[in-house]
């Protein structure tokens, strides 16, 4: 028993040094295995050689209350976009409903159940108006980093390690799976294996957060052909529509 | 607590182009939750967390619910927010370290969110107007809808509100017509 149970350790002590040692080399070569670096590349370089598409998302978003429980609220989207300056998306649910609309010069939150929207000026690309939008309006889309035309540079801007998970199926797609660490936060993503590289699925998990909590997205039906016109991303207020503010950015200095 | 969906339910409305709103910086409008639930964290994305480590100021969803909280004063608000926050930057350095400083940042962070409605402002007495400015998200019972200069008001007891965006989320503003 005694040296059986000696034994044991000793091959957990070595296994865990192959593992360390493994790990090690990885992080002194940036953290970033070069294949999964390139993978995403392959990705955010092909969404951003792309004109225009939509697709549909769902989304699951956990938040821990003070007790530590995690609650999940799920939401489904329908979105289209139009490079360098549209964006629209709609969300659709049993509890909520809002539209989102940008076409290059405003930018409109609409809920179509109490008929309040929001329009306030933005900037004249996709990109700025994404930053415009989290900063200034808090208004945060977390995969709008997937479609920014710098997506590869914003998602590793502060990433620390990265590496190929394995082949996964996602929707009964194919993927390439990818693991990324950057200070608090762990994600990953899951792109479509061959001559269509899309991402399929990206889960964030928040690990400065009591409970860690995450944030799941699984993308379908791309279409990459769209060709959606002008006035997909136009909003026009329905009768009865109440336009109201948005209120300044809390704290005011972040 | 059987109830508990019904009060989420605010919280849903939490929402952004291609998927939920991940906002751990703006108000959950979690309707009428006892404070004991109180929210305290939610996901960030990559690139806004890179952001957010570059502020000075991290605030946290630490935000409490019940009537009482939502009716705190802006100042109280923004002290304890500045607490939560303070807690949280702490929480966010240790966490780095091991899984046991992770269990020391959930434990801060549950106690600036069980910290911040002790700092809360007791609810206005019957009759008394709220501060100019006061964010709720949820209307007390027994409003009426008027027009003042065109804009549209929601006359509850003594107090005025207009309704506003807050990130994606409605939300209910005191004001003087």
């Amino acid at each position: 028993m005694t040296s059986r149970g000696r034994f044991d350790w000793l091959i957990a002590i070595a296994m865990t040094c192959a593992l360390l040692t493994g790990r090690v080399e990885d992080a002194r070569a940036d953290g970033v295995e070069p294949e999964a670096a390139a993978a995403l590349k392959r990705m955010t370089s092909h969404l951003g050689s792309l004109q225009s598409f939509s697709m549909q998302t769902a989304s699951t978003l956990e938040v821990v209350l003070n007790s530590g429980q995690k609650i999940q609220f799920t939401a489904a989207a329908r979105n289209v976009v139009r490079r360098p300056d549209r964006l629209w998306s709609e969300r659709v649910g049993d509890v909520i409903s809002q539209t989102f609309y940008y076409n290059g010069r405003t930018l409109t939150i609409f809920n179509p159940a109490d008929g309040y929207y929001a329009t306030v000026s933005a900037p004249g690309n996709i990109d700025a108006m994404l930053d415009f939008a989290r900063d200034t309006l808090d208004v945060i889309a977390p995969a709008g980093d997937l479609i920014a035309s710098d997506a590869y540079e914003r998602l590793m801007m502060d990433a620390t390690s990265g590496f190929v998970v394995g082949k996964s199926v996602v929707d009964g797609v194919r993927c390439d799976h990818l693991a990324f660490r950057a200070g608090a936060v762990d994600w990953q993503i899951w792109i479509e294996e061959g001559a269509r590289p899309l991402p399929r699925k990206y889960v964030i998990t928040t690990l400065d957060v009591a409970q860690a909590p995450q944030f799941e997205l699984v993308i379908s039906n791309w279409d990459t052909g769209a060709t959606p016109a002008d006035r997909v991303f136009e909003f026009t207020p329905p009768a009865g529509a109440r336009s109201v503010e948005f209120l300044p950015a809390s704290g005011g200095q972040r | 607590m059987t109830t508990l969906p019904k009060y989420l339910v605010g919280g849903a409305l939490l929402v952004a182009l291609l998927g939920a709103e991940v906002s751990p910086r703006s108000t959950l409008p979690l309707r009428w939750m006892p404070e004991a639930l109180a929210v305290v964290g939610a996901p960030l994305t990559p690139a806004s967390y890179a952001g957010v480590a570059r502020r000075t100021t991290r605030r946290t969803v630490a935000v409490a619910g019940s009537v009482a909280a939502a009716e705190q004063a802006d100042a109280e608000k923004a002290a304890a927010a500045q607490q939560s926050a303070t807690a949280q930057q702490q929480s966010a350095t240790a966490q780095q370290q091991s899984a046991t400083a992770q269990q020391q940042s959930a434990t801060a962070q549950q106690q600036a969110a069980a910290a911040q409605p002790k700092s809360a402002a007791p609810p206005a007495a019957a009759g008394q107007a709220l501060p100019i400015g006061t964010v709720v998200t949820a209307l007390p019972p027994g409003c009426t809808q008027t027009q003042v200069g065109g804009v549209q008001y929601s006359h509850c007891g003594a107090d005025y509100y207009r309704a506003a965006f807050q990130g994606s989320n409605l939300v209910y503003v005191t004001a003087q017509p």
